[in-house]
């Protein structure tokens, strides 16, 4: 693929996909964590990236955000490449990776405010999209206050108002909504839904198949490494009553033990 | 449950989360043998020390005094080392229905497990031995010996208890992140003590002091050894009775704090959501800052000396340590204005490492450096950072040295040898921080590299200060050269001070101009490394 923006196709422009990922690998020792995968993501989506703990899903969005150098592969970002052009994937991407600390001791203002200014973003204007990002997401009552304090729904809030600071084309977020309360999830989800509504992309990744249900246009069924299904919602789904029932057998885990051995737990006998 | 039931239980509980920390890893369980036998060399050395001292005259000085800094350490240790000791944290045993009688005497007889309590016993033990002559001290020995260590155990729990609140806090944390340096620092000031007490004229410096401590218990009990053999019989009894009540004390105290914690509503949340705000407090700080990623870098990494614990006790303990070795040096006659340079290479080590000291949030700058120009940049904010701190101290140690040695007209040349010294470190520091990152724990005082990671910081420090040392090699060689033609006092002593100032600023360019486009290739593999703390 060409390494500019925009292709020509047959006399029609269209847009390059947000995420473009060919035979990406990446071992640790023995284990391989992420087995040649390939992946196309569109641009304008709200793309979700589901799978069960230790699929790989981290390390994937790590290697394609640029945080992890992959053993073997290629990955673009809008038509760029992450390791020969980092410079303009840098500025199109926003990442709240998971696992990871934030600068703790800095206030959740002066966070955003750092965040920003070594982005190059001039100081007055990112202090006027920090004052509104906090107010979105009601950090404005803790702005002052030290990251360390924060609860886990503040942290990934302050960590998702960093990322969307300079308005990236597209973002990354590793399990956003991985122990936080129902409030914080329901601002999370509206500030996405407003984001992916201007055409930008959200790419998550998630275990919680409810939630990726109703939030995702498009899907990436991830286990051990590899890409087991990719494409709209509905065409992941295909028959099956839910996306959990597709999930469970894409990945092959149904029908395990049914609860015999537990006859004793419950109301009645003691 | 009984009272028997119940601490058999709390014993075999501590005695497995003892096997299963060893079991942890081999670094763990070697790091116990090793300590194991250190302190039990150390009790045994005490041991053979205390029975030698009996009969000498100010043994019940030495001996009450030795008792009453057991119980302190016993006080404060629970302060520092909140971790330790997991059946010490009651909040763990809220959900179990259990009464606070039964639950002391248990966690006390389960606290009695462990090397502390086995060195305690060690020392009170030797101490009774070293005081009690006839049949009546060493009956009160009996009671003494049990009732010491009782008393210290009893007050290590009843301090833990009591600040329970602030010891699982942020702010608790960060004092327990801190406690290495009051160590070090206590340790001098110890130091200092045993030196004055050698001028003072030996032990018997030490009476008026022991003549109050003998009766503060746990001490008393040891004092009641001594008045049993002296014949003061209601003395001893006295002493005995006034530990025994403060046994009874500290475990009620212990006893109302349980019972306040196990019933009271956590308030760890609602201690974080009343910290205090830091609204507009650098606001002064922000005007005077360059525009830019120089300005933003610079500000976070003072900041970060002033907020973050680790950080904060590293700068504190360079500072003081630079400062320390070239003015007592200088006080005891034996020193030089050279030693300065002590001063600009150890605030120059601060430089080494400085992904490492970002921790996992690296990725945040990691994500936007994307030319060797960005890497460049940020480099040269955080050299300019250290050097809004290390450059008037330099001139500060300089100058001290050389008013307290009277050397002052070796000012100008100790003060460019120091300027190049800092400079060389400032780039050796640069470079190797692109190189050679690492990560640092932060959740302990003493680990400063993260397992594993061992080789790779010291090959950075070692190696860089080899190559700091190199790299001044010409500054050094003027400054002999000069003072070798010359003798001392020449007229051109002084252009080593220029020489030193250029050259410092220059090495600290180049090094910031090759570390650069390392760091910008290395981004992935930095975060990696300093990720694993």
């Amino acid at each position: 693929m060409p390494d500019q923006a925009v292709e020509e196709t047959g006399g029609v422009r269209t847009a390059p996909p947000a995420v473009h990922v060919e035979g990406l690998w990446k071992r640790f020792g023995e284990q391989i964590a992420v087995a040649g995968i390939d992946l196309t993501l569109p641009a304008g989506s709200f793309i979700g990236l589901v799978g069960p703990n230790g699929a790989g899903k981290t390390t994937t969005l790590s290697m394609v955000t640029g945080l992890l150098r992959p053993d073997q592969g290629r990955v673009q970002v809008a038509g760029h490449d992450v390791w020969r052009d980092p410079v303009e994937v840098k500025s199109r991407i926003g990442v709240l990776p998971e696992g990871l600390r934030l600068f703790e001791r800095l206030s959740g203002r002066e966070l955003l405010a750092y965040n920003g200014r070594l982005r190059g973003l001039p100081g007055d204007e990112v202090d006027k999209r920090a004052g509104q990002l906090l107010d979105v997401l009601d950090l404005a009552g803790a702005q002052h206050k030290l990251v360390v304090d924060y609860s886990t729904g503040m942290r990934k809030k302050i960590g998702l108002a960093a990322a969307l600071l300079h308005n990236p084309e597209v973002l990354f977020l590793d399990e956003p909504f991985e122990g936080v309360d129902p409030v914080s999830a329901q601002t999370i989800r509206g500030v996405l839904e407003r984001y992916t509504a201007s055409g930008a992309t959200v790419v998550f990744s998630s275990h919680v198949m409810e939630l990726v249900e109703s939030l995702c246009d498009w899907v990436a069924v991830m286990a051990a490494g590899t890409i087991r299904a990719q494409g709209p919602l509905a065409e992941v789904r295909g028959d099956a009553p839910s996306l959990q029932a597709a999930f469970l057998e894409l990945v092959g885990a149904q029908g395990r033990d049914n609860g015999e051995s537990l006859d004793w737990l419950g109301g009645g006998a003691r | 449950m009984s009272t028997a039931t119940l601490t058999s239980v709390f014993v075999r509980l501590k005695l497995s989360l003892l096997r299963n920390g060893l079991r942890q890893s081999s670094g763990r369980r070697t790091a116990f043998v090793v300590s194991m036998v250190f302190v039990l060399l150390l009790a045994a050395v005490q041991l053979l020390g205390l029975i030698m001292l009996r009969g000498n005259e100010h043994a019940m000085s030495l001996v009450v005094l030795l008792t009453g800094l057991l119980a302190l350490g016993w006080a404060v240790l629970p302060l520092f080392f909140p971790s330790g000791d997991e059946t010490l944290d009651p909040t763990r045993l809220v959900m179990l229905p259990l009464r606070p009688g039964p639950l002391v005497a248990a966690l006390l007889v389960a606290s009695l497990m462990g090397i502390g309590p086995l060195f305690t016993l060690c020392m009170v033990v030797g101490s009774a031995f070293a005081l009690s002559h006839g049949v009546v001290a060493a009956l009160v020995s009996l009671v003494a010996v049990p009732l010491a260590l009782l008393v210290c155990l009893a007050l290590a729990r009843t301090v833990a208890a009591a600040n329970i609140r602030l010891l699982t806090s942020r702010k608790g944390r960060d004092l327990a992140v801190l406690s290495g340096l009051l160590i070090a620092v206590g340790i001098q000031f110890v130091n200092f003590g045993v030196q004055r007490l050698g001028d003072a004229g030996g032990l018997a410096a030490l009476d008026p002091a022991a003549a109050i401590v003998r009766w503060v218990p746990p001490a008393s009990a040891i004092g009641a050894v001594d008045s049993a053999s002296d014949g003061a019989y209601g003395q001893a009894l006295a002493q005995l009775a006034l530990s025994a009540v403060a046994l009874v004390l500290l475990l009620r105290t212990w006893r109302h704090s349980l019972t306040k914690l196990m019933t009271a509503p956590d308030g760890s949340t609602l201690a974080a959501a009343s910290e205090p705000t830091r609204k507009g407090t650098t606001s002064g700080l922000h005007r005077l800052l360059p525009e830019g990623r120089t300005g933003t870098v610079m500000q976070r990494s003072l900041k970060y000396i002033w907020r973050d614990p680790k950080t904060k006790g590293a700068w504190v303990s360079s500072l003081a340590i630079g400062l320390i070795v070239p003015i007592f040096n200088a006080l005891q006659g034996t020193g030089s204005i050279y030693f300065a340079c002590f001063a600009a290479w150890m605030l120059g080590i601060m430089m080494y490492n400085q992904f490492g000291q970002d921790t996992s949030a690296f990725w945040m700058v990691a994500l936007t450096i994307s030319s060797t120009r960005d890497a460049y940049e940020e480099l040269r904010a955080r050299t300019l950072a250290l050097l809004v701190i290390t450059l008037p101290y330099t001139v500060l140690v300089v100058v001290v040295t050389a008013a307290a040695l009277g050397e002052w007209h070796d000012l100008p040349e100790a003060l460019g040898l120091s300027f190049a010294l800092l400079g060389a470190m400032l780039a050796t520091g640069a470079v190797a921080s692109a190189r050679f990152p690492y990560s640092i724990p932060q959740d302990s005082a003493y680990k400063n590299v993260a397992p594993g990671q061992g080789g790779l910081a010291w090959l950075s420090i070692f190696g860089g200060v080899v190559m700091a040392a190199l790299l001044c090699a010409p500054v050094i060689v003027l400054t002999i050269m000069l003072n070798a033609s010359a003798g001392s006092g020449s007229e051109t002593q002084w252009t080593v001070l220029p020489v030193g100032v250029v050259y410092g600023a220059l090495i600290t360019w180049a090094g910031m101009r090759v570390a650069a486009p390392q760091t910008a290739r290395r981004l992935p593999e930095i975060l990696t490394a300093v990720s694993k703390g």
